[in-house]
């Protein structure tokens, strides 16, 4: 505190009720940010506390909770995000879904460190938050737009270019379940389906900017503390910062860690065809960053002319290059780059809309699905314009392609017949591009629980750094199991109790308001916990150890299970497709299979501190950690 | 003799990290609206440039306070606190939008290069900001110069569909 001010917060809460049509600001409570911090740890205890069990997410009850940390905006490497916290109409439990540019700085320097939106208006509007000072307007205008116009219209109407918009596209408009937030054109906030929460309260678009600065508790040693970061993430550029997320794809092709053709084999013959070198080759324009990074992965790219063009776009990260590109086999680049553009400007989830087609390829080769529920279109795989006209039926809900926008499990239940059995989800979520058999059996476990909003590679932490990438994460003094072992080898092996530290660590990005790629890496070359610590510190003035750390993200992770739980879940639900179980085709992981998830999570569960039987975190773990009113909702009296 | 803070072009990838170590270096906080260094990112177009003062002083003589002089040690461009009343002048005169009011106390912001360390130079990620002796500067200020005569590429509108 400086003067009664909190340091590395701008101390306020902006509430908008759009039915009411009201703005209201609140001080941010200083009892929960010592028990949160901030960011999405922050907004499930509003949730948790605001939410009944049992809302529709797509109705006016459901909040959506627009999330920074303390580090959001200042000078901690990376520390350009932002989160949206609320309950995922494509899961129907706690979702969150983050996104880099420039919006959550933006949103600190407006003066507010969080936006909790609640009702639902019943004309399009969009929210104006400049300089301390809220407004809702109308979006008549700008309803039906793409996100790229959208954008720019509002960039002009405001008459400020450095501001920040968040919006959503058609596909938020039209409440496809995995509908995307966009951030700054082209930065998504793509998983769970925050655009469809949008669509539904018909918000279009938030924009925010401001003049008011971020204090510092200690500034000289805060200072000392962010360069020495900066200096040391930067060291990533070599290789992240050279090729994006996508450069990695050969190297995991060749390791037999490239999920292709809806997750039957996790080998393709084509990989150096859709690579971050290719890429680089012919559609790089340049590298662009987030705001405070000093990686660099995103990809400015363009197809300048024939059928596939598009303008210049933030694109190609990896997931969407495989998800997008491999699964269906397109073999080049021109056709991924322009659905990946049509996603990003119509707003939909690259990953969940890759899945969805491959799956829809699938189930057509099946006889699941045939030329009547397609329109007459013939899926196969590696045939790219018949992907592009999926995508395109997908974005306007048009035939087969407005079933598909609900998402591979809705889909599935739907079309019946075996069709579960490759349709690949978590809770609901579509699986990434990274497979519980070829990469880490850590994904095992990962997807069936290690994220709370389903199956995800990324958050809490791409759990292959540990037996994968062989990094101890600065986790090691901390009681990560060292040496890691064979990444095929599943139980018995300490998994459980090493997931749960990097799933630790990796929730504090979502808590602080940082990117992951900071926290990935070699310990000379990421956030450790020590330098997270450090960074803290000296900015907010509270003394927080790496321990007090992750007690923190434990409080906030454990808390999202309990929505979870409260929402229904249990171990029944903890489980993962039959086909990421099953023996992959071909490569060099070939026969790999998962054979003892149940061991695996039993070992997770003890590790975590959850119930083996029901799943639910017990009550001694949840009175430790100070949410004893949470147990008696979970536990009874 | 004095420094010169010059850019290597194309390098730049638009993170903003001068903007926020400049007003921790004034202000002792972070405030990317009251730098003195601003990056521009054109959204359709694959450009993120700094936009710095190139110290060529034409403020000076622009001030109708006489609160902007040249320290001629340094060759630096220096505002008197006292003497600037924020009239606005430097701003409206600057060609490149290099100088601004500072949105707390409304007075001239101007680079000072930091007093002959810019903290832009030394923590700019992509080594883009260079604080060279003047005559190895000169090249990159050519090679700035040359750039207002390529060739024009109109880069395609949103939305292409």
């Amino acid at each position: 505190m400086l003067g009664g001010k909190l340091c590395g917060y701008a101390g306020k809460i902006l509430r908008v009720n759009l039915s009411k049509k009201k703005v209201a600001e609140e001080e941010l409570k200083l009892e929960l940010l010592r028990l949160y911090l901030g960011g999405t740890g922050y907004a499930a205890r509003i949730l948790w506390d605001e939410l009944e069990r049992g809302v529709d997410p797509l109705s006016p009850e459901n909040k959506l909770i627009a999330c920074t940390g303390p580090l959001t905006g200042t000078l901690a490497p990376c520390s350009g995000s932002i989160e949206f916290a609320f309950k995922s109409p494509l899961t129907g439990i706690f979702g969150q879904t983050r996104a880099g540019g420039g919006f959550g700085p933006r949103l600190k320097y407006a003066g507010y460190d969080f936006i909790v939106i609640e009702g639902a208006s019943d004309k399009p509007v969009y929210l104006s938050v400049i300089d301390g000072s809220a407004e809702i307007r109308d979006a008549s205008h700008l309803w039906g737009k793409t996100v790229h116009e959208a954008t720019h219209m509002l960039i002009e109407e405001i008459g400020d270019p450095q501001a920040s918009v968040a919006c959503i596209g058609p596909g938020g408009e039209r409440l496809i379940r995995y509908a995307s937030i966009m951030v700054d054109y082209d930065r998504a906030a793509g998983r769970c389906g925050g655009g469809a929460v949008m669509g539904s309260k018909k918000l279009k678009a938030i924009v925010v900017n401001g003049d008011r600065g971020i204090e510092i508790a200690k500034p000289d040693e805060f200072y000392d503390a962010a360069r020495e970061a900066i200096s040391a993430v930067g060291r990533q550029r070599m290789g992240l910062g050279q090729f994006g997320t996508v450069g990695g794809l050969k190297g995991l092709n060749e390791s037999g860690a490239l999920p292709t053709k809806n997750f039957q084999t996790c080998y393709y013959e084509k990989a150096e065809k859709m690579s971050g070198e290719e890429l680089a080759r012919k559609y790089l324009l340049k590298r662009r960053a987030c705001l405070a990074c000093p990686i660099g992965c995103g990809r400015y790219v363009w197809v300048p002319a024939g059928p596939y063009i598009t303008p210049p776009h933030e694109g190609a990260e990896y997931e969407t290059v495989d998800m997008l590109g491999v699964q269906s086999m397109m073999g080049s680049l021109e056709p991924l780059i322009r659905a990946d553009y049509l996603c990003n400007t119509y707003g939909i989830d690259t990953i969940s809309a890759g899945n969805a087609i491959a799956f829809a390829i699938e189930a057509y080769e099946r006889g699941l699905i045939t030329d009547e529920d397609t329109g007459g279109l013939k899926l196969r795989w590696g045939d790219a314009d018949t992907c592009l006209n999926l995508l395109e039926m997908i974005i306007e809900r048009r035939g087969i392609g407005d079933l598909l926008a609900e998402g591979v499990k809705r889909a599935a239940e739907k079309i019946g017949r075996g069709a579960e059995d490759f349709a690949c989800h978590g809770k609901g979520l579509e699986v990434p591009a990274h497979d519980t058999r070829g990469t880490s059996k850590s994904f095992a476990i990962q997807y069936a629980i290690g994220n709370p909003r389903g199956a995800c590679h990324i958050e809490p932490l791409w759990a292959g750094m540990w037996d994968f990438s062989g990094s101890g994460l600065g986790l090691r003094e901390l009681g990560l199991p060292w040496p890691p072992p064979s990444r095929f080898e599943e139980v018995g092996v300490r998994r459980g109790e090493a997931c749960r530290l990097l799933w630790l660590y990796g929730e504090l990005a979502s808590i602080l308001g940082i990117c992951r790629f900071s926290m990935q890496g070699g310990e000379d070359e990421i956030l450790t916990p020590a330098r997270l610590s450090r960074l803290v510190s000296t900015l907010t003035g509270w003394e927080l150890s790496p321990r007090d750390l992750l007690v923190i993200s434990d409080r906030a992770y454990t808390l999202k299970r309990c929505f979870n739980v409260r929402e229904g879940i249990s171990r029944k639900d903890d489980k993962l497709p039959k086909r990421l179980m099953e023996p992959l085709a071909t490569g060099p992981t070939k026969g790999q299979k998962v054979e003892n998830l149940d061991a695996m999570l039993d070992e997770a569960y003890e590790a975590l501190g959850w119930d083996k039987m029901t799943g639910k975190p017990k009550r001694d773990k949840l009175r430790e950690l100070g949410l004893d009113d949470v147990a008696e909702v979970i536990w009874g009296t | 003799m004095p420094k010169t803070l010059v850019i290597s072009p194309n390098k730049c990838t638009g993170c903003r990290i001068c903007e926020l170590a400049c007003s921790y270096r004034h202000f002792r906080m972070i405030n990317p609206a009251r730098s003195r260094i601003r990056v521009v990112r054109l959204p359709h177009e694959p450009v993120d440039s700094p936009i710095y003062c190139i110290q060529c002083g034409l403020c000076i003589s622009a001030c109708p306070f006489g609160a902007l002089s040249r320290d001629l040690k340094t060759g630096i461009v220096k505002v008197s606190f006292e003497k600037c009343t924020g009239c606005g002048m430097c701003v409206h005169v600057c060609p490149y939008g290099a100088a601004s009011r500072d949105p707390e106390s409304r007075k001239a912001l101007i680079c000072d290069l930091c007093d002959g360390d810019p903290e832009c130079a030394k923590i700019c990620p992509e080594g883009v900001l260079l604080y060279l002796d003047p005559d190895d500067a000169a090249a990159y200020k050519r090679i700035a110069f040359s750039r207002l005569q390529r060739k024009e590429v109109t880069p395609l509108k949103p939305d292409a569909r």
